[in-house]
């Protein structure tokens, strides 16, 4: 398990031990990664929650189409497994919970916990913002450095 | 905006590739995924139209290494260029910390670069971004191009940068242009980040 905030450990950690979700990711709207569980390589991680980003993202611009306010679940099954997304709103902003899970478990059971994890997350989260200064002034010699790597130039 | 681990020391990022239709955004993507090593990148993501156009996005998660401390993460994204998806691109757009506009060098393309740049101003207000104080770099692709059919990189400046973003001629299939446009959009994004004025 890994979380960018160590206030989310807690309630994930209960989450996943409770509902026997073989995958979590929670992530921004943006499918900037929050926390995970169960994703063996980080940068699979990403693609999993820009994916799961825009499948949020668009069913929500087909509820406003609708007319309707917004859709807090979707849930698409598989014959073996199924993946579970909804809205998590936490003092810190809106993010959005994606879980994989199989047949040892059921839907009703992800989603009874998954409620408790956003009620445990709003308790959790600090009410202080976060340090601003990130990065040295010099940063750009190591960037250049980088780019430099990453394309062999 | 970026998201800053500061007890894992890790910084991510998101740059989104905007521009017209057929333009070579998703061709800057397959370049840089195919001249990245495989330890540095992750699956290319690209969901597309059976014809290979971009329906949502292409999707290119980069590792840069350590940078400050900090490893620092790109999240390469493109929107579709069509003008009837532009309720996807506003979706993409959500959250980005710069923009690398790729427009068109063809003379008879100007319409349609205005036309997305306009919209990429308009995109970002709806976000509550102004782009005067946003990171963005142009990128006039297809310069290897017959010169009777393109303007030169200044005529292009002329037309479509009178904000003074730092811009580049570019041949995106053979990368020329490509690794440098990256490099500033690069740097402007984590210049803004140092500044600490988008840290999630």
């Amino acid at each position: 398990m890994r979380a960018i905030e160590s206030w989310v450990t807690g309630p994930l950690q209960t989450f996943v031990n409770e509902s026997a979700a073989r995958l979590t990711l929670l992530m921004t709207g943006s499918g900037q990664v929050i926390a995970q569980h169960g994703f063996a390589r980080s940068l699979d991680v990403m693609s999993a929650a820009a994916l799961g980003a825009g499948i949020m993202a668009s069913s929500q611009e087909i509820a406003h189409l609708i007319g309707w306010p917004e859709f807090q679940v979707l849930v698409h099954q598989g014959s073996r497994h199924s993946h579970f997304l909804a809205l998590v709103d936490v003092p810190a902003g809106r993010w959005i919970g994606l879980v994989v899970f199989g047949r040892e478990t059921k839907l009703g059971v992800v989603r009874y916990f998954f409620d408790r994890m956003i009620d445990e997350l709003a308790t959790a989260a600090p009410r202080t913002p976060p340090p601003r200064k990130v990065l040295a002034a010099d940063f750009e010699t190591e960037l250049h450095r980088s780019l430099r790597t990453l394309f062999g130039r | 905006m970026s998201l800053v681990n500061f007890t894992t020391r890790e910084i991510t990022c998101k740059i989104v590739y905007y521009g017209p239709g057929r333009s070579g955004k998703t061709s800057n993507l397959h370049y840089i995924y195919g001249r990245v090593p495989e330890s540095r990148r992750g699956r290319m993501v690209s969901l597309a139209t059976q014809t290979d156009r971009t329906l949502f996005f292409d999707f290119l998660p980069l590792d840069l290494g350590v940078i400050s401390g900090f490893t620092t993460r790109f999240q390469l994204y493109t929107v579709p260029g069509q003008a009837y998806y532009n309720s996807t691109r506003k979706l993409v757009l959500q959250g980005t910390d710069g923009v690398v506009f790729v427009a068109d060098s063809q003379a008879r393309r100007q319409d349609d670069n205005i036309e997305s740049l306009q919209n990429l101003q308009h995109n970002l207000l709806q976000q509550g971004v102004d782009i005067r104080q946003f990171p963005v770099v142009m990128q006039y692709n297809k310069q290897d191009l017959p010169q009777d059919l393109i303007l030169t990189t200044d005529e292009m400046d002329d037309m479509l940068n009178f904000r003074g973003f730092r811009s580049f001629g570019a041949d995106a299939l053979r990368g020329i242009g490509v690794f440098e446009s990256l490099k500033a959009a690069s740097e402007q994004v984590l210049k803004r980040l140092a500044a600490g004025s988008s840290v999630a």
